[in-house]
């Protein structure tokens, strides 16, 4: 009895030293060198230029060809790094920004890498030539002018100030490009690449995959420690989930839905690393304000009141990534709304039935004591959109809402909701950054392009201009929640949950760690793959 | 006989012509815009700025009266310039030679696997029908045409991975590249779509078969005491494949572009996926042409057929007929 005791004291303590040491010696792996990891990409890119392209599809891949000014740090999210930046200066009336670049840059084919480089690539996605697409210009209306008066030095002049420039900057599409080549022709990075990352494209077949090969002559030394990467277009869930489990691909970039997870853990078990990730994305109903009955507060109001969002992350999150209750700001930011303020909210109070009662009053009140019928207009995709809106469907009637769900495939329900050809819209919303106010909020702004609702709310414009000048982060803070409350109190948007992110990776992936938009930190610049 | 061929050669062009109409028509008619794809609409923080739109859809061409925009794809076609694709840029000719390959190659030979399979398995089913080899053969043939190919093809590829630790390579090297890197890629994908054709053709093998076989003159050439060998293959058969021969050419025309959830499963960049994708992103001259491209397939592959038809039944003759009533 007395060995045994001492047994298993002896292989308690074994396994707590083993399970003490080894994150240790994890950490104080050394980066090996070598190797390719080959990624699953989920859509394939319509051209390699980032610029004119608005999908992840090209930012994914391309990432690793190029540099850009600012990135957001691979290991401390949501910081804003320099990348061929060496430091920045700000004017004390924040309306010049002043960069200074790294020195002895080169792109892949030889050339030095200096500001005129950096000045031709902004103004290409701030001031596109005529045929030229920029789809985020919108994103740069502050943006005066772009200058580079020497070699290293590039200044921003700004119409006023921002508090949404930097992180603005840092979005993971704005490569530099060489200007030599968009001075003969502003499309050659349709079909080209010639960047400065620390990986060069190799071959390319349109879908089927991109590959990269090391650039040995990185600016960077020593980086990076993969012989390349290699992306394979697999467009079909399904098709990329059996690739992750036969390990015919290392990672997958984008999302899979948790029942594809699961299955890929089960088998792969401690092979795979699986990371929840808070993306910064929620799916929720635009009520188009435009028509009746939704131009009478009360009936959205009653809409939003319906929904016990308590109950909505319990019965989705197991299948579908909507998981957290928010307002219309990433819950878990600084601009979020405290769990108080928000249980203040219709919809967000924990009474449900208190809320049916008011829901129904409302109705009532608004004329439609016995409810009415509308249609929900929807995208023919399956996790969350379909799962969201027939949860939505389901609880609208118990206060008498009778929706017709009418699913449109991607190009008629963007069509849709362009032509504000719905009562209804199952509609997403999100950032490709860090979720700033400014690229979040406008679409609650009058008139704005993707005020998709039509709602007009000169309170909401004011609290949106006050805000996007408002230098002072505490201030804005204060300004943006207001902004929420009254979104929120006035149901302009029937907020349903945000989601998270699944992405699977290989365990032998090291030093990355995934950012909650699955455009950025795609360079893997630092990052290795341990031996298998 | 060259009359009629260059008669149903003529006969295309008026075909195709109004192929293209519907086709150009139906695109139009459907909603939905690739503009608004392009600016990223379905996309997680995608901006639709209404002037970046405008000016897509004038870079693209979608600003010109309909008219000007079919017949200027027309004339197009005339010069042999089949347009660019509105998605990416690049001329559909070029995207189109990317993935024919491909899509040949798993269409001719998964035809090649199913004939090979259909034609003794039917045939074999039809001259021991209700016994054992029978009922084996029609499971088989069942078995096929009930389990879908996606599911066959997802069982493969974890079977190969979980049992030998073998995936098939994600891309593709053309046959005269390196045989044996296309093979390990396309192996499987043909063997099941050629099983799911072969259950097909099997059972028509094995009707037309039993069919054929109470015909008087097999009956006349049992009774002639010829041997079982030469009344099956040389009188059974030769008369029994015709519909079969309908059924396979018209599956291999399908398969041009019809081979999407093969291609999907296995992750094969083929024509089949490609048209689907153009489609729903509303990629106006690339679904235009391929579509046209299908129905070039189809007809020439018909003519084919019905020119094998002369071969195989003597009776069958085309323009010599008139000249005989005559």
């Amino acid at each position: 009895m007395r060995r045994l005791t001492v047994g298993v004291i002896l292989l308690t303590v074994v396994t707590l030293v083993g399970l003490w040491t080894a994150p240790v010696a994890m950490a104080q792996e050394q980066p090996r060198r070598g190797g390719v990891l080959r990624v699953a990409l989920a859509a394939d890119p319509p051209s390699l230029d980032a610029h004119q392209e608005q999908t992840f599809a090209v930012t994914q891949p391309m990432s690793a060809v190029y540099n850009n000014l600012l990135v957001l740090d691979p290991h401390n999210y949501p910081k804003i790094v320099g990348d061929v930046a060496k430091s920045w200066k700000v004017s004390s009336d924040h309306l010049t920004h002043t960069f200074t670049l790294h020195e002895g840059i080169k792109f892949h084919d030889g050339s030095e890498l200096t500001s005129a480089d950096v000045k031709a690539s902004w103004d290409k996605v701030v001031f596109p030539s005529a045929g030229v697409i920029s789809p985020r210009r919108g994103n740069y209306q502050m943006i005066k002018s772009v200058e580079a008066p020497d070699r290293v030095t590039v200044v921003f002049r700004l119409y006023h100030p921002s508090p949404a420039f930097m992180t603005s900057l840092a979005h993971p599409a704005n490569f530099i490009y060489p200007k030599k080549h968009l001075d003969t022709d502003p499309h050659y990075f349709k079909t080209r690449a010639v960047g400065s990352g620390p990986f060069k494209l190799k071959n390319y077949v349109r879908g089927s995959y991109v590959e990269l090969e090391r650039n040995p002559d990185y600016w960077k030394k020593g980086l990076p420690y993969l012989d390349g990467l290699t992306y394979f277009i697999i467009t079909d869930t399904s098709a990329r989930t059996t690739a992750l489990r036969s390990g015919r691909v290392d990672t997958e970039l984008r999302f899979l839905p948790p029942v594809d997870v699961h299955a890929i853990k089960q088998q792969l078990g401690d092979k795979v690393v699986a990371a929840r990730i808070q993306s910064i994305g929620s799916f929720g109903v635009t009520v188009n304000a435009g028509k009746k009955p939704f131009d009478d507060e009360r009936v959205r109001k009653a809409l939003t009141l319906a929904i016990d969002r308590y109950d909505a992350v319990k019965t989705l999150s197991s299948i579908t990534n909507l998981e957290l209750i928010g307002g219309v700001m990433h819950p878990e930011s600084q601009w979020a709304l405290s769990q108080a303020e928000l249980e203040k909210l219709p919809g967000f109070g924990r009474d449900h039935a208190a809320n049916l009662r008011e829901a129904k009053r409302l109705l009532a009140e608004a004329g439609y004591p016995n409810g009415f019928k509308t249609v929900l207009t929807n995208r023919n995709i399956k996790m969350p959109y379909v799962d969201l809106a027939v949860y939505l469907i389901s609880v609208w009637k118990k206060i008498g809402v009778d929706a017709e769900h009418r699913v449109e495939e991607t190009a008629t329900w963007s069509q849709s909701r362009l032509n504000r050809d719905f009562e209804l819209l199952i509609d997403p919303y999100g950032s490709t950054t860090v979720g700033d106010p400014d690229e979040m909020l406008d679409k609650f702004v009058t008139g704005q392009p993707e005020n998709w609702g039509r709602m007009s709310d000169p309170v909401l414009d004011d609290l949106f201009s006050l805000q996007s000048k408002e230098m002072n982060e505490a201030k804005r803070i204060q300004l943006v929640k207001e902004m929420i409350k009254r979104i929120l109190t006035k149901a302009w948007r029937i907020e349903g949950l945000w989601t998270t992110r699944l992405e699977v990776r290989t365990a032998r992936l090291r030093n990355y760690e995934p950012m909650p938009s699955h455009w950025n930190n795609r360079r893997f610049e630092d990052a290795w793959l341990a031996a298998k | 006989m060259r009359r009629y061929i260059l008669k149903r050669v003529l006969l295309m062009v008026p075909t195709l012509l109004g192929v293209a109409l519907v086709v150009f028509l139906l695109m139009h008619v459907v909603p939905g815009d690739i503009a608004l794809l392009i600016l990223g609409a379905g996309e997680q923080g995608g901006d639709v700025n209404l002037s970046e739109l405008a000016k897509v859809r004038h870079k693209l061409g979608l600003d010109r009266p309909l008219y000007v925009q079919f017949f200027s794809w027309v004339w197009g076609i005339v010069r042999l310039d089949f347009g660019n694709s509105l998605w990416t840029g690049a001329p559909v000719i070029e995207e189109l030679r990317i993935r024919f390959p491909l899509t040949l190659e798993v269409a001719v030979f998964a035809t090649l696997v199913s004939t090979l399979i259909a034609i003794p398995l039917g045939t074999l089913a039809a001259i021991r029908q209700d016994t054992w080899v029978d009922y084996i053969v029609r499971v088989i043939s069942i078995g096929g045409l009930a389990i879908p190919n996606f599911w066959t093809g997802i069982l493969l590829i974890l079977f190969l991975v979980i049992y030998f630790e073998w995936s098939p390579p994600l891309v593709f090297v053309p046959i005269w590249e390196d045989p044996w890197e296309n093979i390990k890629q396309l192996f499987w994908p043909i063997v099941t779509v050629g099983y799911r054709n072969a259950a097909v053709s099997t059972r028509l093998t094995r009707s037309a078969v039993l069919e054929v076989m109470r015909e008087d003159y097999i009956r006349t050439a049992w009774a002639k005491g010829l041997r079982e060998f030469l009344v099956v293959v040389k009188h059974t058969l030769k008369n029994a494949m015709l519909p079969v021969i309908t059924i396979i050419g018209a599956e291999l025309a399908f398969l041009m572009g019809g081979l999407v959830v093969t291609e999907t499963v296995f992750t094969l960049n083929g024509l089949g996926r490609f048209i689907v994708d153009a489609i729903l992103r509303r990629d106006i001259p690339v679904v235009q042409t391929m579509v046209l491209m299908t129905a070039f397939i189809i007809i020439f592959v018909n003519l084919i057929v019905d020119l094998l038809y002369a071969w195989l039944d003597p009776r069958i003759s085309y323009g010599a007929h008139r000249a005989g009533q005559r």
